[in-house]
């Protein structure tokens, strides 16, 4: 395959997994299936998008409260550009273009939302001496205030789905000729 | 591997142009920031030192509740850096909104009633908040050099039984 075909993933395919293939496989990477976790996700992150695009000192200070990055112009780097790339995931997977990429985004976004929010988590449980079930805060994600166990499982689903499409064999009900 | 590969030239793809997008949104947006102002530079003068040991007249100064009443009677301007909700549940008499977050929406009414001789108070929700300090910070950016901050802020003063204003300007 060139750099330009797998750029765009023009090859044809017939839209089907692989023969022979395992039957968790066969199940896993389901056109129908996958056409669920695309929308899932695509709903999630274009709806979390919107809350923060526009208000980068608002979603920087959501960012800081991970202590990871200090006040700078990183913060305010990934306070601005985040939201778009969010969104930008979000409309991809709902139309096929750039696919596997903005999985490929969703997968490390979601990988760093895990470190975060397990550091910020195992913090608030030293500093306030809470027990683990009952930490909750506003994780910045655009959906307000939550439990972090239910962050931490959310953003693992999260990140199980990206992967499954990273993985995919093929790709149907796509507006692009990307169905590789 | 080559799917992989194709995946991460996709995704850089993708970023480049959120990127640009998001920066191009940025530039017009009312609330849009330049990020690489130098914010972390601002001359803050910590509590433990004592005022009259600084050299630094200029910059981000915290006022205790009693300063902070003094220079309100003495006529200073006073801001409010919360949200426009909790403004108008109540404030500090004659404070000015100016709600830190959405920043662009407020400064062009507000900027030119202030003075860039005089101090302006600063206060947001109470000692745990930030939003007074980083507005502080915001505003010696565009060159107002006599800036405090009452730290105890809104839960102080209203812990303290003093006058209350509630509504919009």
């Amino acid at each position: 395959m060139s750099w330009t075909e797998m750029f765009f993933e023009t090859q044809a395919h017939t839209g089907s997994p692989p023969e022979g293939g395992s039957p968790a496989g066969r199940w896993i990477f389901n056109p129908y299936l996958l056409l669920a976790f695309r929308l899932v996700l695509a709903a999630i992150f274009i709806y979390a998008a919107v809350q923060k695009i526009g208000r980068p000192l608002a979603f920087a200070d959501e960012i800081r409260m991970y202590r990871i990055l200090d006040i700078g112009p990183t913060l305010y780097i990934s306070a601005i550009a985040l939201p778009w790339i969010e969104l930008l995931c979000g409309i991809s997977l709902v139309t096929g273009f750039f696919l596997r990429g903005s999985a490929f985004i969703l997968l490390v976004l979601n990988a760093v939302f895990l470190v975060a929010v397990s550091f910020r988590t195992a913090g608030m449980m030293r500093e306030e001496g809470i027990p683990f079930m009952q930490v909750f805060f506003d994780c910045g994600c655009g959906f307000g205030e939550t439990f972090a166990w239910k962050k931490l499982l959310e953003d693992s689903l999260f990140f199980l789905l990206s992967l499954a499409l990273i993985l995919a064999p093929a790709y149907r009900f796509v507006f692009s000729s990307a169905r590789r | 591997m080559m799917r992989l590969n194709g995946a991460i030239l996709q995704a850089l793809a993708v970023v480049v142009i959120g990127a640009v997008v998001a920066f191009a949104h940025n530039a017009v947006n009312v609330n849009g920031i330049n990020p690489f102002r130098k914010i972390n530079d601002v001359p803050v003068v910590e509590d433990s030192v004592p005022e009259e040991e600084t050299n630094k007249t200029e910059g981000i100064r915290f006022v205790t509740l009693d300063g902070f009443r003094e220079l309100l009677d003495a006529g200073r301007t006073v801001i409010d850096a919360r949200t426009a909700v909790e403004y108008e549940e109540g404030h500090v008499p004659g404070a000015v909104l100016l709600d830190y977050y959405e920043m662009g929406s407020y400064l062009q009414a507000v900027l030119p009633d202030l003075s860039m001789d005089e101090e302006i108070l600063f206060y947001c929700g109470g000692p745990e908040c930030e939003d007074s300090e980083l507005l502080a910070r915001e505003l010696y950016m565009m060159g107002f050099t006599k800036l405090l901050v009452f730290r105890g802020g809104w839960e102080e003063w209203e812990a303290a039984g003093l006058a209350v204003e509630s509504g919009l300007m």
